[in-house]
Formats: C-alpha cells, sequence, structure tokens
C-alpha cells in the first residue's frame, strides 16, 4: 500500500512540481528509491554523497524524526504520512 | 502563491515581526507568516536553534512540522519566512541565499540596527531548478 510523501519547499522541484507523492516501501530507503525510479534525481537532492540525509532536509515519518529513527533504514508504516522538509535556515555571517 | 507583485502584511503581522525582533534582542529572531487565499493572516514564531544565533538562525525542525501541521489544520499554506539581521542591512546574506529552500514564500527581513525597525521582502528561488539563487526585492506594503 504507497504512503504518502509530502514535499514542502523547493524539493516539489524534484517530483514534478508537486508538493505530494505516492510511494511504495516498507523503509525510507525503499520510499526515496521508489520515488528515483519515476523522478530521477530526486536521491540526490535530498541524499549526499555518502547516501546519508542532506544537513538541511529533514524527514519525519509520523512523528519520528528519520535522523533518530535509523535514517534510511528506517520503517514506514503502510498509513504512515512521510514529510521531507527543507530547512528554514541562513543568518547574515 | 503570488508574490511576484508584491507582500501585504496586514499591522498585527508586520507589528508582531517587529515585536519578535525586540525581544529577541541581539539574536535574529525567526518564524512564519501563514496565509489564506494569498493574503497573510498570521505569524508563527518559531525557536531559532542555530548554533551562533547572533548571526545565523535554524527554525526549530520540530517547530516547523507542527507548524505545517497547523497551517493544513486551519486550510492554510505558507506565506513567508521571517527572520531578523540584529546589526545589518534587512538584505539576505550570501548564507541567506545558499539556505533558502521555498522559491514560493516569500523571505522578510526586519533589521533593527537604526531604531526603527526596516522591513523588506524578497523571493529567492532558481531558475531552472538548481540553478544559481537570485533574489528578487517584492514591494512590501501594509494592508
Amino acid at each position: 500500500m504507497p504512503v504518502t510523501v509530502r514535499l514542502p519547499g523547493a524539493l516539489r522541484d524534484a517530483v514534478g512540481g508537486d508538493n505530494k507523492v505516492s510511494a511504495d516501501g516498507r523503509t525510507l530507503g525503499e520510499i526515496f528509491a521508489d520515488i528515483e525510479r519515476r523522478h530521477p534525481g530526486f536521491r540526490e537532492r535530498v541524499l549526499d554523497e555518502n547516501g546519508r540525509l542532506r544537513t538541511y532536509v529533514n524527514v519525519y515519518i509520523g512523528e519520528a524524526d528519520a535522523r533518530q529513527s535509523g535514517g534510511l533504514d528506517a520503517p514506514v508504516p503502510a498509513d504512515a504520512e512521510v514529510m521531507v522538509i527543507p530547512a528554514m535556515a541562513g543568518g547574515w555571517r | 502563491m503570488a508574490i511576484a507583485d508584491g507582500v501585504r502584511l496586514p499591522a498585527s503581522v508586520r507589528d508582531e515581526i517587529v515585536a519578535h525582533a525586540r525581544e529577541a534582542g541581539g539574536v535574529e529572531c525567526c518564524g512564519l507568516v501563514a496565509g489564506r487565499d494569498g493574503a497573510a493572516t498570521r505569524v508563527i514564531r518559531c525557536a531559532n536553534v542555530a548554533a551562533t544565533p547572533a548571526v545565523r538562525y535554524r527554525i526549530d525542525p520540530r517547530e516547523q512540522l507542527a507548524a505545517f501541521r497547523a497551517m493544513d489544520g486551519a486550510g492554510e499554506q505558507l506565506f513567508a519566512i521571517y527572520h531578523s539581521h540584529p546589526a545589518t542591512t534587512p538584505y539576505p546574506s550570501s548564507t541567506d541565499r545558499a539556505e533558502a529552500f521555498y522559491p514560493d514564500a516569500a523571505y522578510i527581513l526586519v533589521s533593527l540596527r537604526a531604531g526603527a525597525p526596516e522591513m523588506r521582502a524578497f523571493r529567492i528561488s532558481s531558475d531552472p531548478p538548481g540553478s544559481e539563487k537570485t533574489v528578487r526585492e517584492v514591494a512590501l506594503s501594509a494592508g
């Protein structure tokens, strides 16, 4: 059963312009791989060269912070909503 | 959200952002402005969790998640992201540009360097996506 992945902000560009996509997978890594199959280049936008979540990307599986739940190995329940949220950050220096 | 032609902020929203900046004093304050049907509705103050908050801001990711959920629940959208520059011009720095990931939102900067608040609004985007980001000031008006 597909889960809903929400992508506010600039990441919607990486999935064709919608800020919400459906994806299949039982872990976050499988979810991202499924999105990558349909939207090549997505993975590079959210993962660094070591395959870890980029520092400016926060991912929540329901209320769980994916970084605290196993990263790409984090389990994704069938009824979960995944939020991939770019950071809001900056500063004068 | 169509912000290309300018950003209108109700006085209550503008006053709230200025109040937040004053209360934050020498550190950068930050938060969101929610909107409905293209009009700003309210300020959602957020905690600045940057390691060096006098010169950087990073909205607490948990508060960001909660804000998105609250806006969804209220039928609102993200209208703007604001932060203060306590001692410098209210113009996006290179850090502000590099860390801007919301091309559909207005970026509102407020400075209290001169005592009286200075507030300006910008759009920061990459076109095409992934290219170097550009900053475009948009007119800020009351209403």
